[in-house]
């Protein structure tokens, strides 16, 4: 059909508005296809790699080590698989490398390159950690005591999310890394060792009642079930928490770009009536007439789409990559084709646009050929009601214009809100998980963990601690009628060491009143200071406490107590404690379980920052980009629509700039009304947003939002408002007064 | 093409006035003859052609057209028509702006089964050295011998032209009148021409005039004039 040659011709005069539409489209369908075929690949590697190298279901360390005939016994009753394995924490300059014996029956190994480690003196390390440090196979390092040859680079199933603790928030894999030796090997380092015992039950089942009789048969320092360990469960949590994101955040733009694709339509539709009505007077059927205009929204729809599902398709590589590099998962699949995804990053998005654009058209055809050849004006002419409002017959002629103009079009107007909308708050959620970063590293490891070193032991002490140090009990319990694990510590109310916080106000003193809460833990359990909470423990002892407070802690799911009382509760003596927490270094030991260091942790979380603080300002761009789109095509349309006053109004002697107050500037009431609005929505559904993911991450983002990120927000949203002013401003100085004239005459 | 109109009546609501567009208007069209449609502003001209042309309707009174009437076709039946029978020219041309010369008149042919010869029309037209331009490139007079050739292609038995040469000099209005009559010598097509220009009356085969929305005097003319020699108004 001849008439198609129009589409393209319009489409290239009109370059830019179309080309705004389809990169909204390109967005939302490139970020649905990378997102979702990354994390389709993650899923299935994860999948892979857990049930054909026999990831654990459960693992736990003991105070005295275990003889086999005692697994073995342990095996037979719960019908699991035990295997002892036993590591060592490295110090390799400022890193640290937990070197794990080779195990064969539970969390086996997995060597990508090069092989496995099998004489003495020979070490298989992770892929991301050689790859941050520098080592290659092959290579010779001196690991201590010991030069040691790196044979290959290997994975874990139970270190994918590769965390020194599993208190531990961020992944770091320049300062820690884990790798395998021969047991000769470890046995040859000086370092002192763990031992700890990995089980797998077919199907995943956990062993009923294993936990009570390891606990009664010897001292358990740690029982850490799969679906509790970060290390593990963090990448599952993560896919569902990409999965959410996969289609909310690509929704929203295909909902922008569609509703975009809409309103061009209906303004071409609009702009063509009379062409539409000559058509039909010539014989055209409505049918062709649907056909030729659903021409521009197939142009459209099919040419952002299929960039959108290439260009996604090509970054889901990369994705795919940085995902398992941060996840350490080995590429058991390169790339996980996966049609559906394909077919709905097609499907829907063009189906909608379709369908959408065709009631859009079949609207305008329904007028019969000889209204469609009249003029608009003449045809209909709607005044707002809003009009009749005293306020709008007041003050001068551009006052009563702007105020007429603004209420005339308010669909126009509440498209420019919710654009403004879009992209404050994308903006907000970027500045907020920013400055939560900060807030975390300062609140919790500088103002309220105050200690530099955690030192836990391998069993119980009841000796008078030296020097500075304070002793802690820490023990897993439960809340009653509650699946959440909870760890929980019994500390001295006048520690140096804790400074439990809850908004710069000290919590200490309250623990003589009942019990501290993490703000992970209050979320999850969705309590607050003054309700009461019933603490039970493995041999179903339980006692009941009141929430003293909820403190500033943002990571872990963690109670406070006083010592005495949790010793009372698990039945230790009264001056028990398991660990201390000190500001000296302390020497290592045999009787030594773990140490944390505070600086480490505190440098591991900045240094992993960096990558969200990354993707933070990605996506502040990426809420500028959309914002600008979008408010270049609103007020574009606006110029165009209104070509025929702004045209009369040159004629009357009014400069651009007079006119482009007049026109543009109208809905700079409403930029501001919808960004302050947007700041409290943007902080409570990051809030909400967090709270609802807390029970799987474990820690909680600070949601305030500062009076900076108000003005900066503030300043990069009119920035982008100006801007797109700016590049309408343009258009409107294009408009010719014999064009815009002749206009209003037809 | 045999046209009968009988009592047709059209009302506009204004308030609470109702006002006539066309009062019982009665008449018979000519087969292959060239019939103007005279009147002041207001009077009907304009609607009486619309509602001939299918692209209006009317509240009473019927419209026959050879063997049926415009009165009980739907809408899909009403396009039909006007794709097999009708050729519409407006006053203001109306071209398709992103189309060349040639390619608007396409728009025309492909509704066609049995279209005319798109070289032989632009030539009779005195298009063809200009079949590439885009109607931004060309002159009123020209633009209308576009839309002209538009209508013609489809090769329709009835031309209707509201106000043809409206936005045209007295030279170029003469041209389109020419092209028009050598339109209706050479393919026998009936063309009704809505004009206020009196003189336009004198070079059809039959004037009629209305007011008020009625048909107050249709006349023949035996010996119409030569468009050349039509007093311009």
């Amino acid at each position: 059909m001849t008439l198609k040659k129009s589409i393209f011709r319009t489409l290239k005069e009109n370059k830019f508005q179309y080309a705004g539409v389809i990169v909204l489209l390109v967005l939302a369908v490139m970020l649905y296809i990378s997102l979702s075929m990354a994390i389709t690949t993650l899923e299935e590697r994860n999948k892979h790699f857990a049930s054909d190298y026999k990831q654990e279901s459960f693992h736990f360390i003991t105070g005295k080590k275990l003889s086999y005939d005692q697994l073995s016994a342990w095996e037979d009753k719960f019908d699991i698989t035990l295997e002892q394995r036993t590591y060592k924490d490295l110090s390799l300059d400022e890193t640290t490398l937990r070197l794990f014996s080779k195990t064969e029956q539970v969390n086996i190994p997995y060597v990508a390159e090069g092989t496995v480690p099998e004489e003495e003196g020979e070490i298989a390390i992770s892929r991301v950690y050689a790859e941050r440090n520098g080592y290659h196979v092959g290579d010779k390092i001196d690991i201590g005591s010991l030069k040691a040859e790196v044979t290959g680079f290997v994975y874990l199933p139970d270190y994918i999310y590769m965390v020194s603790q599993l208190t531990d928030l961020l992944s770091d894999a320049e300062k820690f890394g884990i790798g395998i030796a021969s047991e000769e090997t470890l046995q040859q380092l000086k370092t002192s060792g763990q031992s700890q015992i990995l089980g797998w039950s077919k199907n995943d089942v956990l062993p009923k009642g294993l936990r009570e009789v390891v606990e009664s048969e010897t001292t358990l320092l740690q029982y850490v079930e799969a679906g509790d360990n970060p290390r593990i469960q963090f990448v599952e949590s993560e896919i569902d928490g990409a999965k959410t994101m996969t289609t909310t955040l690509p929704l929203f733009i295909l909902a922008l770009s569609i509703t975009m694709v809409l309103m061009l339509m209906k303004r071409r539709l609009d702009m063509q009536r009379k062409e539409i009505g000559t058509l039909m007077a010539l014989g055209y059927r409505k049918g062709e007439l649907l056909r030729h205009y659903l021409g521009y929204a197939w142009i459209i729809g099919l040419t952002g789409t299929i960039v959108g599902i290439l260009a996604g398709a090509g970054l889901s590589i990369p994705l795919s990559n940085i995902y398992a590099n941060y996840f350490n998962l080995p590429a058991l699949s390169m790339f996980e084709f996966e049609p559906f995804v394909l077919v709905i990053g097609l499907v829907i998005p063009l189906s909608l646009l379709i369908l959408l654009t065709a009631l859009v058209i079949n609207q305008s055809l329904k007028a019969e050929p000889l209204t469609l050849l009249r003029p608009k004006e003449m045809a209909g002419g709607k005044k707002s009601w809003l009009e009749n409002l005293p306020l709008m017959n007041r003050g001068g002629f551009i006052h009563r214009y702007r105020l007429r103009l603004l209420v005339r079009s308010k669909t126009r107007s509440l498209y420019i809100f919710l654009g403004v909308m879009f992209s404050t708050i994308l903006l907000l959620f970027g500045f907020i998980t920013f400055n939560s970063m900060d807030q975390v590293v300062e609140k919790t490891y500088e103002d309220i963990l105050t200690y530099e070193y955690g030192v836990y032991y391998k069993s119980l002490k009841t000796e008078k601690v030296a020097g500075e140090a304070s002793p802690f009990i820490m023990n897993e319990i439960k809340v009653k009628g509650e699946d959440t694990k909870i760890t929980a510590y019994g500390m001295e109310k006048d520690t140096p060491y804790i400074q439990l916080l809850s908004d710069g106000k000290p919590l200490n003193t309250k623990l003589s009143e009942g019990a501290v809460l993490s703000a992970p833990l209050a979320a999850v359990l969705g309590v607050e200071g003054g309700e009461e909470l019933t603490l039970e423990i493995g041999n179903d002892d339980t006692i009941t406490v009141k929430v003293a407070g909820v403190s500033d802690l943002y990571i872990g799911n963690t109670i406070y107590l006083p010592r005495s009382q949790l010793n009372d509760f698990l039945n230790y003596p009264q001056d028990a404690y398991t660990g201390v927490w000190q500001t000296e270094e302390p020497v290592e030991s045999d009787d030594i379980y773990r140490i944390e260091d505070k600086q480490k942790a505190m440098e591991s979380f900045e240094s992993t920052s960096g990558a969200t603080r990354a993707s933070v300002l990605g996506m502040s761009v990426f809420a500028v980009i959309i914002g600008l789109i979008v408010l270049t095509l609103l007020t574009n349309l606006i110029v165009e629509e209104n070509s025929p006053s702004i045209s009369l109004f040159k004629v009357m002697g009014y400069y651009d700039s007079e006119v482009s107050k007049l026109v543009l500037n109208v809905y700079t009431p409403i930029v501001f009304l919808s960004y302050f609005v947007s700041i409290p929505i943007a902080g409570l559904s990051l809030e909400q947003t967090m709270n609802s993911v807390v029970e799987e991450t474990g820690f909680i983002l600070p949601t305030d939002v500062s009076w900076w990120m108000v003005l900066l927000g503030f300043v990069v949203i009119m920035l982008t408002y100006w801007l797109s002013l700016t590049l309408s401003k343009r258009k409107l100085k294009q408009v010719s007064l014999q064009d815009a004239l002749k206009k209003q005459q037809d | 093409m045999m046209i009968f109109t009988d009592k047709v009546t059209k009302t506009y609501q204004s308030g609470e006035v109702t006002i006539y567009a066309l009062k019982q208007a009665s008449i018979e069209i000519p087969v292959s003859k060239i019939v103007a449609i005279l009147g002041p502003s207001g009077s009907g001209k304009s609607t009486l052609l619309n509602v001939i042309g299918g692209i209006d309707r009317y509240d009473s009174g019927s419209i026959q057209v050879n063997n049926g009437t415009l009165e009980n076709l739907k809408d899909r039946q009403l396009t039909e028509y006007r794709r097999n029978n009708v050729g519409f020219i407006f006053q203001q041309y109306n071209l398709i702006p992103t189309l060349t010369v040639k390619e608007n008149v396409e728009v025309g042919q492909e509704l066609s089964e049995n279209p005319l010869e798109m070289e032989d029309i632009l030539q009779k037209v005195g298009m063809w050295d200009k079949k590439d331009k885009f109607p931004y490139q060309l002159s009123g007079g020209e633009q209308q011998r576009v839309a002209i050739a538009r209508a013609l292609i489809k090769n329709p038995r009835l031309l209707l032209c509201d106000e043809p040469t409206g936005a045209l000099d007295e030279e170029t209005g003469k041209n389109i009148l020419k092209l028009l009559k050598f339109v209706n010598d050479h393919y026998g097509t009936t063309i009704l021409i809505v004009t206020h220009n009196q003189g336009i009356g004198d070079m059809a085969h039959m004037a009629i005039r209305m007011s008020s929305g009625e048909i107050v005097e249709s006349s023949h003319n035996e010996t119409p004039l030569d468009p050349e020699k039509v007093t311009w108004s």
